[in-house]
Order: C-alpha cells, then sequence, then structure tokens
C-alpha cells in the first residue's frame, strides 16, 4: 500500500518536472522572438523618412565618401588621379552645399619635421585651391597641416610612403 | 688654378695647426677638425676614484665612488678633444698590478692622468681631482669639489668640467641639458634630459602634437610648435615649473622656431600669407620683420653665431636646398647644389661651416658639413636615417635622431662624425635640440 503510494508520487514528481522542463523550452522558444523587439525599433527608424518633408535633411554626406587624393615624392602638384579626386568630392560638395570641410596635408616619413610641415601644408592648399577654382565658397574650406605626424601606414616601404603622402577631407559640419 | 690655390691654402693651415698643436700637447678639435679631416685626440686616462679617509669606508660609499668614477670617464671619453684610455682589468689581475703608477698610464697610452680621491664629511662627497703629465711625471692641476651625496652625478659632471676647462680653456658641457620628443601613442610630448640621456622627465603632456624645441640662450624656457589648441602655434615651457605660454598666434602655421643668439628674437615659419615665409618676431610674439618673399616652401632658419645672417631651407628651385641671407632677409645665396634634397641647416659655432641633412644617392638621409663658402662638402654619418642635427654649446659636437639601429633615437657625435653614440633607448625619439652652458 505504502509501496503504491510512493509509486505515485515518484511518478507525480516526475510529470512535475517533466512539464517544468517542456516549460522551459516554450521560454526558449520564446527567447528567439527578442530580435521582434528590434524590429518593433526598426519601424521606429524607418518612420521618420515616411513623412514627406524631410526628404532635404535625411541624406547626410559621410566622410568615407570624400575621396582621400595622393602626392608624388617632395611635390605638391595635384596628379591627374588626385583631380579626379577632387572632382569627385566637389560634385559631392555642390550636392551637399552646407557641409563645411577640413583638408589635412600629410606627408611620408623621409626629410624633416619642419620641411614636412611645409609641405603638407602645400598640398592641403593645392587642394583648396582647386576646389575654390571650381567654385566651392572659399569659406567652407579650411586648411591644416600635419607633416608627417599622422602615417595612416607605418611601414618604411615606397608602399607604405605613397599611401601616406595625402590629402584627407574631414567634415566639419553640415 | 682657383682650386689648387685652395688645396694650398688648406694645406698650408692644416701643417700649421698640426704645429701649434704638438706644440701644445693638448690639442684643440677645432683645428684638428674638417681641416684635415683626422682628429687627433689627446688620451686621458683616469683612475678609479680612492678612498682618502681615517675610517672603514661603507658599502654605499664605496658604490658612489665607482659610480662617480664611470660618469667622469664617460663624460672624457664623450669629448671630442679628448678619448679615454680603457683599463683592461685583465691585464691588471695578470700582472698583479693594484695602482697604475704614471709610467704604466704611460705605456697604456696615456699622455695626461685624471687621479680622484674622495671623502665623506657627514651626507658629503668631498672629492679632490689631480691631473698628471705622463711624460714629465708631474702635477700639472688639482682642484677640490664638494656635493650632497644625492648629487653623485651632479659631483662626477662637475669634475669633468673642471678638468676640460683647465685643459682645453673651454667651458665644459657636462652640466647641460637636452631636450627632444617622444611619441607616447598618438600623442608626441616635450621630455628633458641631462646631455647624456640621464635624469629624464617629461615636461608637456597635453596629448597633442609637440615639435621642433629650442632652447632659449639665456633664460630656462624652451620655444617649440604644439597642436594643443588645434592650429600649429608657437609655445614656450618653462624647464622648472613646467608652465606654457601660448608665445604667438597666427592663421596657419607657426613652425620651426629658432631663438636668435642673443635670445632677443625668434626667426621661425608663418604661412599666413598662403605659403611658408620666414618671419622675425620678439618674444611678445609680434612680427619684427619678414624675411622671405617667394612662393616656394621656406623654412628651418638658423641663426650664424654673430646673428647676422640666417640659412634656411627652400625648395625654390624646384627641390629643397640651403640657402644663406642676411638677417634683414638682403643678399639670397644658394649654398648646396648636391643631391636633390638638402634641409635642416645649422651653424657651426665658428661661423665657417654648415651642417645639415643631405639625402645621399643610396636614398638615405645623412648628415653632411659644408663651408659655407660652399667648398668642402663632406658626408658624416653612414647608416639609417639622420635627422635634426644640432650643436652641443661649445660647437664641437651634435645631436641629432637616427634609425640605425630600428628605432628612432637620440645619438650624439663629435662635429668632425667622430665617436657616435647613442643617446635615448627608448625609441620614438626625435627632434633633439641641445642647452646652453650654465
Amino acid at each position: 500500500m505504502i509501496k503504491k503510494v510512493g509509486f505515485v508520487a515518484f511518478f507525480g514528481i516526475l510529470l512535475f518536472f517533466v512539464m517544468l522542463l517542456t516549460s522551459c523550452g516554450h521560454k526558449q522558444e520564446i527567447a528567439p522572438e527578442t530580435p521582434a523587439i528590434d524590429t518593433t525599433t526598426h519601424p521606429v527608424d524607418t518612420t521618420p523618412p515616411p513623412p514627406p518633408p524631410p526628404p532635404p535633411p535625411p541624406p547626410k554626406l559621410q566622410e568615407s565618401q570624400l575621396e582621400t587624393i595622393h602626392f608624388d615624392f617632395d611635390k605638391y602638384n595635384l596628379r591627374p588621379d588626385a583631380k579626379a579626386g577632387l572632382d569627385h568630392n566637389y560634385q559631392l560638395l555642390k550636392k551637399f552645399p552646407n557641409v563645411i570641410i577640413k583638408i589635412e596635408g600629410h606627408c611620408d616619413e623621409r626629410g624633416t619635421v619642419e620641411y614636412n610641415l611645409s609641405l603638407g601644408e602645400k598640398r592641403a592648399k593645392a587642394a583648396q585651391d582647386y576646389l575654390i577654382d571650381m567654385g566651392i565658397s572659399p569659406n567652407r574650406i579650411s586648411i591644416i597641416s600635419y607633416g608627417k605626424e599622422r602615417p595612416i601606414d607605418p611601414g618604411h616601404n615606397e608602399a607604405a610612403w605613397a599611401k601616406n603622402r595625402r590629402c584627407e577631407f574631414r567634415i566639419i559640419s553640415q | 688654378m682657383k682650386k689648387s690655390s685652395l688645396v694650398f691654402i688648406i694645406l698650408f693651415l692644416t701643417s700649421f695647426s698640426l704645429a701649434s698643436a704638438q706644440g701644445n700637447r693638448i690639442r684643440n678639435v677645432f683645428f684638428d677638425t674638417l681641416r684635415t679631416g683626422n682628429i687627433q685626440p689627446t688620451p686621458i686616462g683616469v683612475d678609479k676614484m680612492k678612498y682618502i679617509g681615517n675610517q672603514y669606508i661603507t658599502a654605499q660609499d664605496s658604490t658612489l665612488m665607482r659610480y662617480i668614477t664611470a660618469v667622469v670617464r664617460y663624460d672624457i671619453d664623450f669629448y671630442a678633444d679628448f678619448e679615454l684610455i680603457p683599463v683592461d682589468s685583465f691585464f691588471l689581475t695578470m700582472y698583479q698590478i693594484t695602482d697604475l703608477d704614471l709610467l704604466s698610464w704611460l705605456r697604456l697610452g696615456a699622455d695626461i692622468v685624471v687621479k680622484l680621491e674622495a671623502e665623506f664629511p657627514g651626507q658629503n662627497i668631498r672629492a679632490r681631482w689631480r691631473l698628471y703629465d705622463t711624460a714629465r711625471r708631474q702635477q700639472i692641476a688639482k682642484g677640490k669639489i664638494t656635493e650632497n651625496k644625492n648629487n653623485w652625478r651632479i659631483l662626477g659632471h662637475r669634475i669633468s668640467n673642471e678638468i676640460v676647462h683647465t685643459l682645453t680653456g673651454s667651458r665644459g658641457i657636462f652640466l647641460t641639458k637636452i631636450v627632444y620628443v617622444k611619441k607616447l601613442g598618438k600623442a608626441k610630448e616635450l621630455f628633458l634630459a641631462d646631455y647624456d640621456g640621464a635624469n629624464e622627465r617629461q615636461l608637456t603632456a597635453n596629448g597633442s602634437l609637440n615639435l621642433s624645441p629650442c632652447f632659449a640662450p639665456k633664460k630656462d624656457e624652451i620655444y617649440f610648435t604644439s597642436y594643443m589648441n588645434g592650429n600649429p602655434q608657437l609655445y614656450k615651457v618653462n624647464i622648472d615649473s613646467k608652465v606654457i605660454k601660448q608665445v604667438a598666434s597666427y592663421p596657419g602655421i607657426i613652425a620651426a622656431p629658432a631663438v636668435s643668439p642673443d635670445g632677443e628674437e625668434i626667426a621661425c615659419v608663418l604661412s599666413k600669407d598662403g605659403n611658408s615665409e620666414i618671419y622675425v618676431l620678439n618674444l611678445k610674439g609680434e612680427i619684427v620683420k619678414r624675411l622671405t618673399r617667394n612662393r616656394a616652401i621656406d623654412t628651418a632658419p638658423t641663426w650664424s653665431p654673430d646673428g647676422r645672417m640666417i640659412a634656411f631651407t627652400s625648395d625654390r628651385s624646384g627641390t629643397p636646398q640651403i640657402y644663406l641671407m642676411n638677417s634683414d632677409g638682403l643678399n639670397v645665396k644658394r649654398l648646396t647644389f648636391q643631391g636633390n634634397y638638402n634641409d635642416s641647416p645649422i651653424w657651426s659655432s665658428r661661423g665657417d661651416r654648415i651642417t645639415f641633412v643631405s639625402r645621399t644617392k643610396s636614398g638615405r638621409f645623412d648628415l653632411a658639413s659644408i663651408d659655407t663658402s660652399g667648398y668642402d662638402y663632406r658626408i658624416l654619418t653612414e647608416v639609417g636615417m639622420n635627422e635634426n642635427p644640432h650643436f652641443s654649446p661649445d660647437g664641437k659636437h651634435i645631436i641629432f635622431s637616427s634609425t640605425r639601429l630600428g628605432p628612432r633615437d637620440i645619438y650624439t657625435m663629435d662635429v668632425s662624425g667622430r665617436n657616435q653614440r647613442r643617446i635615448t633607448h627608448s625609441g620614438n625619439c626625435s627632434n633633439p635640440n641641445w642647452g646652453p652652458i650654465k
């Protein structure tokens, strides 16, 4: 008699655990639904575009869209590929008339700190002058030279130097 | 015709200087160096410091004596006019020599011997130095210096300064300071150290780019270019208080400051005209004079020792070359025609030569030297990328940065290119400048 009660109790407990496990399983199935919350936030993001007025503000110019241009050793004249890059940047600046940029002139590690500071400025100035000649207002373009102090490639070979002789375009405000 | 007469003049000067040097026994680096190209430094032996007190010496004091001996030996070996005779401890042990007498020093090759003695009254070191002429076996000079035990390094340098002054008549440089730029992450900060690289300490800590430090000759100040407020502008820092003050602010860059020999003016580069031009500012940062008017790059001004002329770099010919002009900007004359990259000129303290960075045929950047007449171009280094030379205040040594062992570090050498030494060992060090003798 007692054995029977024990059996029943044992099965009861077993059943309880099985139920518990399955319920846990259910919860685990729910867990993947969390992305659903994300999908609800996404609609929030996308909702601002739907209203018709925003077309002018939403598309913003990304710094990565502006092309970095490169130079020859100890030179600050614009190569054909640099001019092509500047033409590309000019189109973007025309498209986004509120963007104000700063052109950073950089050099490779060869030569002295002082000379490269002047050379970097010459490079930034060449790029600035080109854009102004194309019709961009001088108020929208400032320049700074970092000489050889901020290389993007720390290497000591021609490949690294070629990458480091450059003008970068930074967006100050838009 | 012209060349042969020049050779004759050089030969004449050489023989004259050699004769006068021999008459003197102590040879002056300025006569030998660069004129003959072959320097004959005076060989000097430095005996180890001995205790002359009447008590037992403590282990600590004995260590101090070893350190002071090492400082004096380093200084003597460093100095352009001298050459340290190494003491071969193996030789001494072999022949059971505990004390080198003057005859032994003479046999080792020493013309002059320095003997050092010390006592330790209280917290002080009282040191005596004596100079001996080994050929004549007699004492030629002596002196006494007392310093606190903590200042043992200063004590050693003071002894060396007195030895230099006694033997050459010039003031020693062993208590001077050097400043250089060290890269810390993305920032470049100014660091100050003793002339031999000891006692390094950080001067600026603004996390920005701090470049081209230049000592003022009479005050404890260093002028430099810094990006701390965005654009590269001119600042100065006091080396004791480390207080930084802005000196000048103009549109564009302010670069390459060079304080005039009288300490009253600063030659530097301003680009407010849309292009790098050399200007002279007063100590308040106001423009005194514009010296160059050229669409090319004009930079790296350096004063002649009398302050009447300025050497600078310009790429007006298409490549960077060294030019000379009067300090009012008139009478510009091109000095270098060798290779396609000559930059960073410095004027020798005697005013007769310019040392600069020259891109040599191998594509390396080496230090080179040329007479202000434009003759006698000589390459002084032959390994690594060598940059930013500056003279020691006595004009006998040059400090510069080099990548010869991989990392960029600070090195020194004699004006002739002899005796090249590494001063910093951390890497990422550049842009050195040497402070005045006080």
